[in-house]
């Protein structure tokens, strides 16, 4: 018994469990229904009925069993490579925006840490910076992917791409000096601890949003961006350059990227309400219990941790559900438009927005508002 | 009337130049929609197509069907007329003589290759014997084997409700008299 | 026209000593509806040069017009431009009765017009949703082809098919509009309005959508009239152009409605002009029913139209006229005709020759959209090659048409 309690407790194994349970429980299976869920609520939006086909027997399931179709369709596909492709970076391309996807996780939050057990894969100091480092990673997959295929239309989405990747992460960068600025520090558990505070008493949570309006605005445009999803979806221009740099793609490998891109929806989704919208806070959810106005309703911990795993779900849900329902309702960038947005206007903004955020700073240091 | 010209506006100010004004009326349009088809009621204008079936115009022209006399005997008298319109040569013809000395000719072959015919409807126009009609209100013929699209005589002619190959077709009937066709089956003295 | 920052037309090309990449958009592309070829020179992402190549559906209607009577062609006509088949049959069957030196009653003649202007909306919402869909607002697509439905169902109930309409007759119409079909239009109509100002309201305020359309493509008037351009393209630079106005035919002199015109000639000139011409499609159904005449929906000139069913069935001259009809045709006295309607796209014209003979010696057709695809080198060269994408599909190309 003294061994599996030493076990469990080891940091490493631990770790490896905490992996186990967010990534394999959480984020591929939201990642693998939000595929299904795309189809199904984009045709609400347009009014079809969506898919509705794949069944087993007489259970159809309302579409769910296209998941299960879709997986065995794809493996079962043949994985085409093209002549003078280069095979080994064609491989491994979509595996590159795969784990840039994956590794946002590392490093959120889903509750309150409880004594000093840790519901975080790892609170490196470092923080949100080790999260952009290897993000930007992501846009490797689509320019290896696109310079491999050997193909025009997919090297021109390449190309894209990265013209896209250098507009948008200067001000994605930015947006959050300000946030920093604001917390202190780029550590996670420190920006979202600080978000558990409140203004006016105990009226208002001082989440990101409301400390840091214009920055959550630029930092979730930019977030679309390296999604690559409407409006920004450029590199892949489907009616243009058709499918852009995973043209040649097919059968598992081309689910990889499919895969990546919702699994980025979910992680970006996670990074916006981690930096804005409170992490794991539920408003007025104290340690100890509810409380507003001096009036308290106290729970046990295990409900708190419950509730705050609950809202911190809820809210990445919806910013999922959000990405998917902005994709259907606005056009898409010309790529110069793009580099236009981000360089004229998302720049002098970010700049703006810094330069306010910290005079506002020091006025509070010196008027110790 | 006299010319009125109108010019469009193409004018745009600044509500537009800051993007989010745009975005989030569409937004709520959007999220009106979503709200609407999955929890309110549906407004889809897709047919779930072998579980569903849209209301078919009377006038839908069909598959063919060749009409039958009182006794049964097929209306056709050979007369060449629709194979003659027919813009797609689809219909072939052979006629023959019976003993029945109330039938002058019939077809002994009257073959409609489904496959080449493009529903134009003439050759309904110009039968001078209402002996083929195209209100079946078969909409799809789907079959594995092209030789299954050569409908014969036979085929054709069986009343429609009654074959094998059709009968789970409704056949569409008009509301009333005034909307039906000139030769359809409402109408008195139609062939049913 | 100043050259705005949007348009890259110019920059220098910077030497890195690179080849421009040549790319071939087509034939099968999802930006190229039906099918057609260009073949672009690209300059890193700007098109340098543009070769665009047609046929790719070309079926011989002039050729097969010659062989067969002019009853038989009336189906083909359906299939030139095929989101609007029935202001093809019209201005087909209007070209032979003026050959002929007949004309449809009234009653049939104001059939004729509320169906061509459901057929220009049909085209319309094609056309602008495809434009919408192509630089990303699949919705508004969607959308507009949903209000395309309904009306196309409404075509099915007039002419018994959605598509394949082969509706008009020499000297009237094949069938008269059916029992309960204006309450059912009217209730369509109001349908189809409330879908298009959906659309729009995702789409003409947004400054993505603006910003992709606006200063592309644009085409001078000098140079749009030099080209031969008809329809929604000259309009939007400016000409108040229309057939219906120009060289009134059927009952439009008597009907009110306004010529919406652009002022640059740019895409989203012409996506304005055709968003507007809907309302007024839908302006001029609304009077179309309001002042529809009670009477015959064909003439009785034998020459050119079949005796009625009783006739046929119960006369001998009757019977002999129908089987005259339909085993010669009906024949034209010697000459030739020209009738132009205003199509969905511009001015489609049918020039039809006869020797007196039951089948034409020359049908001709003029394809508006074909003057518009021999302008899109002059009109993309110079832009991205995204910009191709809302170009061809401002210029609305419908290959049935086009390569007849």
């Amino acid at each position: 018994m003294t061994l599996l309690f030493d076990i469990l407790t080891n940091p490493a194994v631990q770790a490896i469990l905490k992996i186990l349970v967010i990534v394999l429980g959480f984020v591929m299976i939201v990642g693998t229904v939000l595929t299904l869920m795309e189809r199904k609520w984009s045709s609400a939006v347009q009014d079809r009925i969506g898919p509705n086909r794949a069944n087993l027997g007489r259970f159809r399931g309302r579409g769910t069993v296209h998941l299960a179709a879709d997986a065995i369709k794809s493996i079962f596909k043949e994985d085409t490579i093209p002549a003078h492709a280069d095979r080994l970076i064609f491989t491994i391309a979509p595996f590159f925006s795969l784990f840039a996807a994956m590794v946002v996780w590392a490093i959120i939050p889903v509750a309150a840490p409880i004594g000093s057990f840790t519901f975080q894969i790892t609170d490196v100091n470092i923080g949100f910076l080790l999260v952009f480092a290897v993000t930007s990673l992501g846009v490797y997959g689509a320019v290896l992917a696109g310079w491999s295929s050997n193909n025009k239309f997919a090297i021109l989405g390449a190309t894209r791409s990265t013209a896209q990747m250098l507009s948008y992460e200067i001000f994605l960068g930015l947006s959050l000096v300000g946030v920093f600025m604001v917390n202190g520090s780029v550590t996670v558990s420190t920006v979202v601890a600080n978000q558990g505070q409140y203004w006016f008493g105990d009226l208002i949570p001082k989440w990101g949003v409301i400390t840091q309006p214009l920055a959550f605005l630029m930092f979730f445009t930019a977030m679309l961006a390296e999604m690559k999803r409407l409006p920004f979806d450029a590199p892949e221009g489907e009616s243009e350059i058709i499918a852009g740099y995973f043209l040649e793609y097919s059968g598992m490998r081309w689910s990889a990227f499919m895969l990546a891109e919702y699994i980025a929806i979910v992680g970006a989704s996670a990074l916006t309400v981690t930096l804005f919208f409170g992490g794991y806070h539920v408003p007025w959810l104290h340690a100890d219990g509810f409380e507003l106005f001096g009036w308290l309703l106290p729970l046990p911990t295990f409900i708190v941790a419950t509730l705050q795993i609950l809202s911190f779900i809820v809210k990445v849900l919806f910013f999922c559900w959000l990405v998917i329902l902005i994709r259907w309702t606005v056009p898409r960038f010309r790529f110069d438009q793009i580099m236009e947005l981000g360089w004229k206007k998302m720049l002098p903004l970010a700049l703006a927005n810094l330069l306010i955020t910290a005079v506002w700073l020091l006025a509070i240091d010196h008027w110790h508002l | 009337m006299e010319l009125k010209v109108k010019v469009v506006d193409r004018q745009r100010g600044l509500a537009e130049e800051l993007y989010l004004p745009a975005i989030l009326v569409g937004l709520r349009l959007t999220v009106h929609h979503f709200v609407r088809n999955i929890f309110g009621k549906r407004d889809v204008v897709t047919i779930s197509y072998p579980e569903e079936h849209r209301r078919v115009s009377p006038r839908y022209r069909g598959r063919h069907r060749l009409t039958v006399r009182e006794d049964g005997f097929i209306k056709c008298v050979a007369c060449y007329m629709c194979e003659e319109i027919c813009p797609a040569h689809c219909i072939h013809i052979e006629a023959g003589e019976v003993e029945d000395k109330s039938v002058e000719k019939y077809p002994v072959v009257f073959d409609i290759d489904e496959l080449r015919c493009v529903f134009c409807g003439l050759c309904v126009e110009a039968c001078p014997k209402d002996a083929i009609r195209m209100d079946t209100g078969i909409i799809a013929m789907a079959y594995s084997e092209r030789d299954r699209f050569d409908f014969t005589r036979d085929l054709l002619k069986d009343p429609y409700h009654e074959n094998e190959k059709t009968k789970f077709h409704s056949v569409p009937l008009p509301l009333s008299e005034e909307e039906a066709l000139p030769n359809s089956i409402a109408r008195v003295g139609g062939a049913h | 026209m100043e050259t705005t920052s949007a348009s890259p037309r110019h920059l220098k090309p910077l030497d890195f000593g690179a080849e421009p990449m040549v790319v071939e958009l087509g034939p099968q592309h999802p930006a190229m509806h039906g099918i057609t070829r260009f073949q672009c020179r690209l300059d890193g992402e700007v098109v340098e040069e543009m070769v665009p190549d047609i046929g790719y559906l070309h079926r011989g209607f002039e050729k097969e017009a010659e062989a067969t009577n002019y009853i038989k062609i009336i189906p083909y006509t359906d299939r030139l431009n095929y989101v609007s088949p029935l202001i093809n049959n019209v201005g087909y069957v209007m070209a032979v009765e003026k050959l002929f030196g007949v004309e449809a009653p009234r009653r049939a003649q104001y059939a004729r017009v509320i169906m061509s202007e459901i057929s220009r909306v049909t085209d319309h919402l094609t056309c602008n949703g495809a434009s919408a869909m192509e630089v990303g607002a699949m919705t508004v697509f969607l959308w507009f082809i949903k209000a395309r439905e309904y009306l196309w169902e409404l075509v099915e109930e007039v002419t018994g098919a959605r598509l394949t309409t082969n509706w008009t007759r020499i000297g009237g119409n094949a069938n008269d509009l059916p029992y309960g079909f204006l309450s059912m239009l009217e209730e369509r109509l109001k349908k189809v309005e409330e879908a298009v100002n959906e659309g729009e309201v995702l789409i003409l305020r947004n400054k993505i959508f603006i910003d992709r359309l606006k200063d592309v493509g644009i085409l001078s008037r000098e140079r749009a009239l030099s080209y031969g351009f008809t329809g929604p393209m000259i309009r939007a630079t400016g000409v108040p152009y229309d057939l219906r106005r120009a060289d009134p035919y059927l009952v439009y002199d008597e009907l009110d409605f306004e010529i919406p015109v652009g002022t640059v000639g740019d895409c989203f000139d012409r996506f304005l002009v055709r968003q507007e011409e809907i309302r007024q499609s839908i302006r001029i159904i609304r009077q179309a029913v309001d002042k529809l005449p009670p009477g015959d929906y064909h003439c009785r000139d034998r020459r050119v139209w079949m005796p009625e069913k009783y006739e046929v069935f119960n006369s001998i001259e009757g019977l002999i006229d129908h089987f005259k009809i339909v085993m010669e045709g009906p024949k034209p006295p010697p000459g030739e005709a020209y009738m132009g309607v205003e199509g969905g796209n511009g001015e489609l014209g049918f020039y039809v020759v006869s020797d007196g003979s039951g089948h034409p010696v020359k049908c001709r057709v003029r394809p508006p959209c074909f003057n518009f695809v021999s302008a899109v080198p002059e009109m993309t060269i110079g832009h991205y090659v995204a910009d191709i994408v809302p170009i061809f599909g401002s210029i609305n190309m419908i290959g049935g048409e086009l390569e007849r």
